[in-house]
């Protein structure tokens, strides 16, 4: 079966006053839920989260230069992938419309993973 | 962290975020001072939300450790970046390292003393007594402004003015110390106040879909066990409002129905109610005794153990619950007092005793819009056979009744009226 990525982007980072510590919880919840579900079906074949808040360091052209942080828009910034298995790309986007990320304003984008096949 | 392998174990401790964000805010209010409030709570919610990204596809073995450690490391990031240090005065450090002062007060052992602190300075007489509640919510229970909103019943916009007026209060004082025995002193009736308000609140509050709040009566319980934590405060006081806290959340689970309706207290399924809490609110009643000392507290406390110490409503020691009630009446005269000792009355010397009792509270405004005191007046018209007068009455506490709970409750007696 195909492999695809999910990216995700944004959801979250909102002030302390609009998002409280419950609700923050119950989200995580949704989340554990989500997952849990595409683990049962045997989907789920990899997850990397990303710390918050956002640390990293970029590095850029021929000169090397190491640069601190992600500096995109909230909305814009990484902040975890997964691996999935579906017959389509079709069947992973649908996948992805239950993902909880949706209700905070973060996106999800779907990949395909090329298939490297030398490596059995 | 084992990310995706163990599907079993995808649950968090209800309530842990909240906990967590109310015992790191009083901490790192106290640590960086309360003029860094706003530091302290972008520290904790970025904590949170860091902890929700990370436990997506999985949780780590200790949550709770997973939230501190990530709390305790941004605050040293702060303390170092933005040269904060000075904000570090040397009862902190106190030739610790910096790690070291933060992992201190950020323990459980200062959990209490920095919540007291945080309890004695909110509770400052320039604001108001709602205004202490709302920020006990805020900072002691990690509400948000619109949770607080929503169990008020009123908008947003009063609850961040409310907030606002607090936060400025608070970044006035020049640190979060332990309050002073004077200051104990003086402002321990506030304090166990604004506990009473918020218990009540969870008690029965204005939410009207869910007008009972088990949480907020917990956390107003627990408060109120922190604050005896504190020594120069009159314990007897305090033990006598915790008896009453443990009483009547003790019977909070009989309080509504499987379908989800305020059940009166005659009618409710007494094995429902909580061994556990009566037995610790028993030892703090005793403890309550300690002195000569007969406060609100006591004789509230003395009803509310009379009620769960009976077997059945008609087993209950009516005189006694009115001899409370005439003694509350002489320190805290009020209508609504009143009226809950007309009730014991009647159920003491016979239903018409009851009704002269409430006929002497007639057209008080502060009962004319009180949906309980209509309630209590059709339920002894119901019992002294006036049907049609117990069905109007009935019809008015419908009709002011908060919450579906309460008015579902009246509609059912108007049924059985027809029976």
């Amino acid at each position: 079966m195909p492999k695809f990525m999910y990216v995700f982007r944004g959801g979250g980072y909102a002030t302390p006053d609009l998002l409280s510590p419950t609700e923050i919880q119950q989200h995580l919840a949704k989340w554990n839920a989500w997952t849990n579900e595409l683990l049962a079906q045997g989907r789920l074949s990899g997850a990397q989260p990303l710390a918050h808040p956002p640390s990293g360091k970029t590095v850029r052209g021929r000169e090397r230069i190491i640069t601190d942080g992600p500096y995109a828009e909230s909305k814009d910034l990484v902040s975890g992938t997964v691996i999935v298995v579906a017959a389509s790309l079709e069947e992973a986007a649908e996948l992805a419309r239950g993902c909880p990320i949706l209700e905070l304003d973060g996106s999800v984008e779907v990949r395909p993973v090329i298939d490297t096949p030398n490596q059995a | 962290m084992s990310p995706v392998e163990d599907g079993s174990a995808y649950a968090v401790v209800d309530g842990l975020f909240r906990r967590e964000s109310a015992h790191l805010v009083a901490a790192l209010t106290r640590l960086l001072g309360p003029s860094h409030l706003a530091l302290a709570e972008d520290v904790v919610h970025d904590a949170l939300i860091g902890a929700m990204q990370a436990w997506r596809f999985g949780l780590p073995d200790d949550p709770k450790a997973w939230i501190l450690r990530v709390a305790k490391n941004r605050a040293i990031d702060c303390l170092r970046r933005e040269r904060r240090l000075e904000a570090l005065d040397d009862t902190h450090l106190a030739g610790r390292s910096l790690e070291g002062a933060v992992e201190l007060a950020l323990s459980s052992e200062a959990d209490a003393a920095n919540q007291l602190a945080m309890m004695f300075a909110i509770c400052d007489d320039a604001l108001s007594p709602e205004t202490h509640v709302t920020l006990i919510l805020r900072f002691l229970c990690g509400l948000s402004p619109s949770e607080i909103a929503r169990a008020f019943l009123v908008d947003v916009g009063t609850i961040d003015r409310r907030l606002h007026r607090g936060r400025t209060r608070l970044e006035q004082l020049g640190a979060l110390h332990d309050a002073s025995a004077d200051e104990v002193r003086a402002r321990q009736p506030s304090v166990e106040q604004a506990l009473y308000l918020l218990f009540n609140e969870g008690y029965l509050g204005s939410d009207p879909e869910n007008p009972l709040q088990p949480a907020m009566c917990a956390d107003a319980l627990r408060l109120v066990e922190v604050l005896l934590a504190s020594n120069p405060l009159e314990h007897a006081r305090v033990n006598a409002l915790a008896a009453l806290f443990c009483f009547d959340a003790a019977r909070l689970p009989g309080r509504l129905d499987d379908t989800g309706v305020l059940t009166p207290l005659a009618e409710q399924d007494r094995a429902k109610w909580s061994r556990v809490l009566v037995d610790r609110g028993i030892v703090h009643l005793g403890e309550s005794a300690s002195g000569d000392l007969l406060t609100r507290w006591h004789l509230e406390a003395g009803i509310a153990f009379e009620h769960t110490r009976a077997q059945s409503f008609e087993e209950t020691n009516w005189g006694k619950i009115v001899d409370y009630y005439d003694a509350l009446l002489a320190l805290t005269p009020g209508p609504v007092v009143a009226l809950n000792r007309a009730l014991a009355l009647a159920e003491l010397r016979g239903v018409d005793a009851g009704r002269a009792a409430l006929a002497l509270l007639d057209g008080h405004p502060k009962l004319t819009t009180y949906s309980f005191y209509w309630a209590a007046l059709a339920d002894l018209a119901r019992r002294g056979g006036l049907l049609a007068e117990a069905k109007n009455m009935y019809a008015r506490a419908s009709a002011l009744a908060k919450s579906r709970a309460e008015r579902v409750s009246y509609e059912r007696r108007i049924l059985r009226l027809g029976e």
